[in-house]
C-alpha cells in the first residue's frame, strides 16, 4: 500500500476548514459508492501519457462522466469515455447551482473528483464549491489541497501514479 | 464682458504685479455648458448613479466567488469564521465580504492610476500652465472616456484637473464604504467595484493624455517605431543606467541630460515594466524613418529580480508601481545604487531632494549611503547618468561578481536534498527537484525549460532548508538563452483616431470583422512568456484585430515566427482587420475602451457626453470585443478588468486569475436571461448565450482559442459576420479541443450563418442531431433555431432606449 498523506504541508491557510488526508483505496471506495460523481480531467493531464491512461481507466471501471476541462478533452476523443469538454470557472458555477441538470441533462451531482489541474486554480474551485455547495470533493492528484474535502498529500509524480493503481484496483 | 479664464495675467500699468487664476468657481458647469454637446442622463455619476446598469448586467452575468480565505480579518471583532456563507459578528456574509474586498481590490487598481495621472497633471501644470493644449492625433473625441462619465470634453491640462476632482472624490466615497458594518448585499459592493472600475478607466485617460499631449508621444501614429526589448539586448560592457516602474517622468530628465551632454552612445538605458515603455514613446512624435527610440525595453516585472541578480547594473532608477518591495537590499549587495523619485516607493532612504548634487555622489559612490531619495527631477536627471559613469567604473575595479561561477553552481546543486519545499512555495509548482537531479548529473537543460516559466519572485529561495540561491541557479544555467532574448516591440501608439474607426466600425459591428481581441495585463503567465505570442499570431492569421498594452504588449515582442519575424514587424500597427496595434503602457488600456465608446459615438452616432449607459449598452449588444489578461496579477488588472464589465466588454484571465477571487458568469442554460428589447418598438427578442461571461478564468491557451473566437458573438452581426464568427469558432475548437463545440448549433438563425465550406455537413448534422427541418433542394433551412435573422433589429437591454410599439 502506498502512503500518499505524509506531507500534507501549505503555501499558505485559506481559513478554518482543511481537506481531510485520504488514502487511495478509500478513494477508490468513496468514488465507487458515490449516485453522481463527475471526474473533472484538467489538462495537466495532457503532459504525462501515464496520467492519462490512468484517468481513462478511472472513468471507464468506475463508468463515471468526464468533465474534461481546459484542453484535456484531445486527449479523451477515442478514449471511449463519456467525455464532455467544459471551462472549470463555469462549471464550478453551475456546480452550485441546484436547478443546473448537469453534462447530461439527468440532474446536479453529488462527489467531484479532480486530477490534472494546476494546485493554485483548482484549490479556488474547491474554495467556491466548498462554501457555496454541499457537493462532496476529492482531490487525487499530487499535491495536498487544502479546499477540497479530501485530498491527497504532496507527493512525488512516481507515487502519484502508484497510488492511481491502487484506486482503480479499489474502485 | 469678456470672461475670465485661468492662467496669469499682468495690469496695464502697475509693474511687478501679476494675477494668477488657478480655479474659477463654477468652472466645470461652465466647461460642460461651452459645448454644444447635447447631455446624456449621467454626467459625473455619484456612486450609485448607474446601480441600475449593474444590477441589469449581474442579473445575467453573475458575481461568482471562489474566496481565498474563508475568514474575516477586518476589524477587531473578528477574526471570523465565515465559511459555508455563515455571517461574521459585523453581519456580513462570506459573499458580501469577498465582494467588499474584490471592490478594494479594483479601487487600489483605480487610485493607483489615478494618483500617477494626478502626479504627472501636477508635474506638466508645473512646467506648462494650466493653459497647454492637448493633442492627442486625429479626432473629435479627445477623451472618450472622460466624456462618457464626466460630460467634459477637456482641452487643455487645466479641465483635466477639474477631471481627477471628480475622479477622487468618487474614490473617496468608495474607499468609505469598505468600512466596516454598513453595506451588507454583495450585489452592491459590486455595483460599487463596477463604479470604481469605470472611474479608473477615467484616471487612466487622463495620464495617457497629459503624457502623449506633453511628451512628444506619438498620437495615433499608425506607424510607430520599433523599440528593442529583452535581457539580451543590454550591452553589459557599457555603464548600465536601469529604470523601473510606471511613471516616466523623472526618466524625460535623464533622457534629455544624456542628450545634452553627449552621452546617449556612452551609456545603456534599459527600462522594466511600463517606465520602459513609455520610454520609447518620449519625443517620437512624427514619423518612424528617422527615429529610434531613446531606450531599451528590458521586460517585465518577471524580469526585475533576474536583472538585479544578473549584476548588470550601475544605477537604478525607481518610481511607482509594479516594483519589488526588494530593489534596495537586492541591489545593495552588488554596490547598486538604488534612487527613488516618488513618494510612493522611498524604501526608508534619506531624503537628498535638497542637497548639493556632488555631495549626493560623493555619498552614493563611495558606498555611504545605499540610495537617495529625490524628488527634484532635474537633479534625478543629472545624477543617475553620472553615477551610472561612475559605478561603472567603481564596481569594475571592485569585481563585483554577481552570478554563480560554474564551480559555485555545481555546489549550490548538490546541496538539494530534493524536500520539495520550493516547489510547495513555488507559484507554478514548478520542478525544481528534478531540475536539481538532472543538474547533479551535469545536465541543465531543466533549468533552462525553467526560466521561462519562472516569474522570478524568489519564493522557492526562501522555502529552501538548504539555503540554495535557487534563482542564480536558474539563471547561470540560462545564460545562453538569456544573451539571445532579443526581440522588437512597437512604440506605444495611444488613441485609435477618429479616421480609422470611421472606416471598421462597420466591420465591427456587422461582424465582418470576427473582433477585437485586447491582450492586456501582467507576466503572471500559468506557462511562460510564449502563449502571448501564440494567441495573437493565431487571432491575427484569423484577421482578428488585436490590440495589446503594457507587460502583454513587451512579452509579445520577445518571439519571432517562421520568417524570422516578430508579430510587430509582420502585421500593421493599423486599426484594421488582421492589425496588431500597441497602445502603450498600463494607462494605455484606456484607448481600448475608448476605440469601443468611439465605435458607438462614430459608426452609431450615439451621443458620448454624460450618456454612459447606452454606450455600455450598446458595446454589449453590438462591439464584437474580448479582453485578454493572460497574466494579470496586480490590482491595477481588476479595475481594468472591471472597468471593462461595466462597459460591457469580456475579460478572460488565466488561471492565476482566479485568485482575484471573483468572476461574472452567465448560465446559457438560463433561457429567460437571454433576452433583449429590439428598440425599434419594445418587443423582446431572443439572443444567443454570447458572451457567455464578463469576467472568468481559463486554463490554458489552447482552451481559450475557441472561447475568444465565441466572445465575440453578437446579436447584431449580419449573416456574414455570424459565418465569419462562426467558422473562427468551430476551426479553433477542432483545432485545440479536437471536437466540435456542443453548442455551435445555438448560434444559427439561418442557412447563411453556417460557414459556406461546411454547409453542406453542418446541415446534415443539425437535421440529423438537433431535428432541424432543412429544404435539402434550396438548401434552406425550415424549422429549428430559436432566434430570427434581422440585421436592422436594435438590440438592447434599456427599456427607456425603445419606441412604443
Ligand atoms: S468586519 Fe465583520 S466579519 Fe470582518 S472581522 Fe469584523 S465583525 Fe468579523
Ligand atoms: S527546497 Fe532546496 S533542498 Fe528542497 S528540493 Fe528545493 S532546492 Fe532542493
Ligand atoms: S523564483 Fe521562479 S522557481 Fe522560484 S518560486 Fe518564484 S517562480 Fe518558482
Amino acid at each position: 500500500m502506498v502512503d500518499v498523506i505524509k506531507n500534507t504541508q501549505m503555501h499558505c491557510t485559506y481559513g478554518c476548514k482543511t481537506s481531510k488526508a485520504v488514502q487511495p483505496n478509500v478513494a477508490g471506495k468513496l468514488i465507487s459508492k458515490a449516485k453522481r460523481p463527475l471526474f473533472v480531467v484538467g489538462s495537466q493531464i495532457l503532459k504525462d501519457e501515464e496520467l492519462l491512461k490512468r484517468a481513462i481507466e478511472i472513468a471507464k471501471k468506475a463508468d463515471i462522466p468526464v468533465a474534461a476541462t481546459g484542453h484535456s478533452m484531445k486527449g479523451f476523443v477515442d478514449a471511449d469515455v463519456d467525455a464532455k469538454y467544459i471551462n472549470i470557472h463555469a462549471l464550478a458555477t453551475y456546480l452550485c447551482d441546484p436547478n443546473w441538470t448537469g453534462l447530461d441533462g439527468k440532474g446536479q451531482y453529488d462527489t467531484i473528483i479532480t486530477l490534472g489541474h494546476y494546485k493554485y486554480y483548482i484549490n479556488q474551485v474547491y474554495s467556491g464549491l466548498k462554501n457555496f455547495s454541499n457537493l462532496k470533493t476529492i482531490s487525487i492528484d499530487r499535491q495536498y489541497l487544502q479546499n477540497a474535502t479530501m485530498s491527497f498529500g504532496n507527493i512525488t509524480p512516481e507515487v502519484l501514479l502508484e497510488a492511481l493503481d491502487e484506486l482503480i484496483e479499489n474502485l | 464682458m469678456s470672461e475670465l479664464t485661468t492662467g496669469s495675467f499682468s495690469i496695464g500699468d502697475l509693474e511687478n504685479v501679476q494675477i494668477t487664476i488657478n480655479n474659477i468657481v463654477g468652472a466645470i458647469d461652465k466647461q460642460m455648458e461651452k459645448s454644444d454637446e447635447e447631455m446624456g442622463p449621467t454626467p459625473k455619476p455619484g456612486v450609485s448613479s448607474l446601480r441600475d446598469w449593474d444590477h441589469t448586467i449581474f442579473e445575467r452575468y453573475n458575481p461568482i466567488y471562489t474566496p481565498m480565505c474563508d475568514q474575516c480579518c477586518y476589524c477587531t471583532f473578528g477574526p471570523c469564521d465565515l465559511s459555508g456563507n455563515k455571517e461574521g459578528a459585523c453581519g456580513i456574509n462570506l459573499e458580501a465580504h469577498n465582494a467588499r474586498e474584490f471592490m478594494l481590490r479594483v479601487m487600489t487598481g483605480a487610485a493607483a492610476h489615478s494618483g500617477h495621472g494626478r502626479h504627472l497633471l501636477h508635474h506638466m501644470i508645473d512646467l506648462y500652465g494650466k493653459d497647454y493644449p492637448l493633442d492627442v492625433g486625429p479626432t473629435n473625441i479627445i477623451a472618450p472616456n472622460v466624456q462618457a462619465v464626466t460630460g467634459i470634453k477637456p482641452e487643455t491640462l487645466g479641465d483635466l484637473d477639474i477631471v481627477l476632482n471628480y475622479v477622487e472624490e468618487q474614490l473617496t466615497q468608495l474607499l468609505a464604504a469598505v468600512h466596516a458594518g454598513q453595506e451588507g448585499a454583495a450585489i452592491d459592493f459590486e455595483s460599487k467595484a463596477m463604479h470604481g472600475g469605470m472611474i479608473d478607466h477615467v484616471g487612466m485617460e487622463v495620464s495617457d493624455i497629459v503624457q502623449i499631449s506633453c511628451l512628444g508621444f506619438p498620437k495615433s501614429d499608425a506607424n510607430p517605431p520599433l523599440a528593442d526589448i529583452g535581457m539580451g539586448c543590454i550591452d553589459p560592457s557599457k555603464p548600465n543606467l536601469i529604470v523601473i516602474g510606471h511613471n516616466v517622468a523623472a526618466v524625460t530628465d535623464i533622457i534629455d541630460y544624456m542628450e545634452d551632454n553627449d552621452l546617449s552612445d556612452k551609456i545603456e538605458l534599459g527600462g522594466l515594466c511600463c517606465t520602459a515603455l513609455d520610454m520609447t514613446r518620449y519625443k517620437m512624435d512624427g514619423s518612424a524613418e528617422d527615429q529610434v527610440p531613446k531606450a531599451k525595453i528590458i521586460g517585465s516585472l518577471a524580469k526585475e529580480l533576474k536583472m538585479i541578480r544578473s549584476g548588470a547594473p550601475d544605477v537604478i532608477v525607481v518610481d511607482e508601481q509594479c516594483i519589488r518591495a526588494d530593489v534596495l537590499p537586492e541591489a545593495q549587495k552588488l554596490m547598486i545604487p538604488v534612487i527613488t523619485t516618488n513618494d510612493k516607493v522611498m524604501y526608508g532612504l534619506k531624503d537628498r531632494s535638497n542637497d548639493d548634487v556632488e555631495d549626493i555622489l560623493a555619498d552614493l559612490t563611495s558606498g555611504k549611503e545605499p540610495g537617495a531619495l529625490l524628488l527634484d527631477f532635474e537633479k534625478v536627471g543629472e545624477i543617475a547618468p553620472r553615477l551610472a559613469m561612475m559605478m561603472s567604473e567603481i564596481r569594475k575595479q571592485k569585481g563585483i561578481k554577481a552570478l554563480p561561477t560554474e564551480e559555485e553552481l555545481k555546489d549550490q546543486v548538490d546541496k538539494c536534498v530534493h524536500c520539495l519545499a520550493c516547489e510547495i512555495a513555488c507559484p507554478d509548482n514548478l520542478p525544481i527537484s528534478e531540475a536539481m537531479k538532472l543538474a547533479k548529473e551535469g545536465d541543465f537543460t531543466k533549468f533552462e525549460w525553467i526560466h521561462d516559466k519562472c516569474i522570478g519572485c524568489g519564493r522557492c529561495e526562501f522555502a529552501c532548508p538548504k539555503d540554495i540561491d535557487i534563482v542564480n541557479v536558474i539563471e547561470k544555467s540560462s545564460q545562453k538563452l538569456i544573451r539571445n532574448e532579443i526581440g522588437k516591440v512597437r512604440a506605444g501608439r495611444g488613441p485609435i483616431s477618429d479616421p480609422e474607426i470611421r472606416e471598421e466600425g462597420v466591420n465591427l459591428v456587422l461582424g465582418t470583422t470576427p473582433g477585437i481581441v485586447a491582450m492586456v495585463g501582467c507576466s503572471n503567465y500559468p506557462d511562460g512568456t510564449k502563449d502571448l505570442f501564440d494567441i495573437a499570431k493565431e487571432m491575427l492569421q484569423r484577421n482578428y484585430i488585436v490590440v495589446v498594452s503594457g507587460c502583454s504588449a513587451m512579452d509579445l515582442g520577445m518571439y519571432k515566427d517562421e520568417d524570422g519575424l516578430t508579430l510587430y514587424e509582420k502585421y500593421p500597427a493599423k486599426f484594421k482587420s488582421g492589425g496588431l496595434i500597441n497602445v502603450g503602457s498600463c494607462v494605455s488600456n484606456a484607448h481600448i475602451t475608448a476605440a469601443v465608446i468611439k465605435v458607438a459615438a462614430i459608426f452609431a452616432q450615439k451621443q458620448v457626453s454624460g450618456n454612459y449607459e447606452e454606450l455600455a449598452d450598446y458595446s454589449l449588444n453590438r462591439v464584437g470585443a474580448v479582453g485578454v489578461a493572460w497574466g494579470a496579477y496586480s490590482q491595477k488588472a481588476a479595475s481594468i478588468g472591471t472597468g471593462c464589465s461595466r462597459l460591457g466588454i469580456p475579460v478572460i484571465l488565466g488561471p492565476h486569475g482566479s485568485k482575484y477571487r471573483r468572476a461574472l458568469i452567465a448560465k446559457p442554460y438560463e433561457d429567460q436571461k437571454w433576452n433583449v428589447y429590439d428598440a425599434r418598438d419594445g418587443s423582446e427578442m431572443k439572443i444567443p448565450a454570447a458572451p457567455e461571461f464578463l469576467l472568468t478564468t481559463c486554463e490554458t491557451i489552447e482552451e481559450m482559442m475557441p472561447m475568444l473566437a465565441k466572445s465575440c458573438i453578437r446579436p447584431s452581426d449580419n449573416n456574414m459576420g455570424r459565418m465569419i464568427k462562426l467558422t473562427h469558432y468551430i476551426e479553433l475548437s477542432q483545432k485545440y479541443l479536437g471536437v466540435m463545440p456542443d453548442d455551435w448549433q445555438n448560434y444559427v438563425r439561418m442557412e447563411t450563418d453556417l460557414p459556406l465550406a461546411k454547409r453542406q455537413e453542418l446541415l446534415k448534422i443539425l437535421e440529423e442531431e438537433h431535428g432541424w427541418e432543412i429544404d435539402w433542394k434550396r438548401k434552406k433551412i425550415l424549422s429549428g433555431p430559436v432566434m430570427k435573422s434581422d440585421v436592422s433589429a436594435q438590440p438592447t437591454n434599456l427599456k427607456r432606449l425603445c419606441k412604443e410599439a
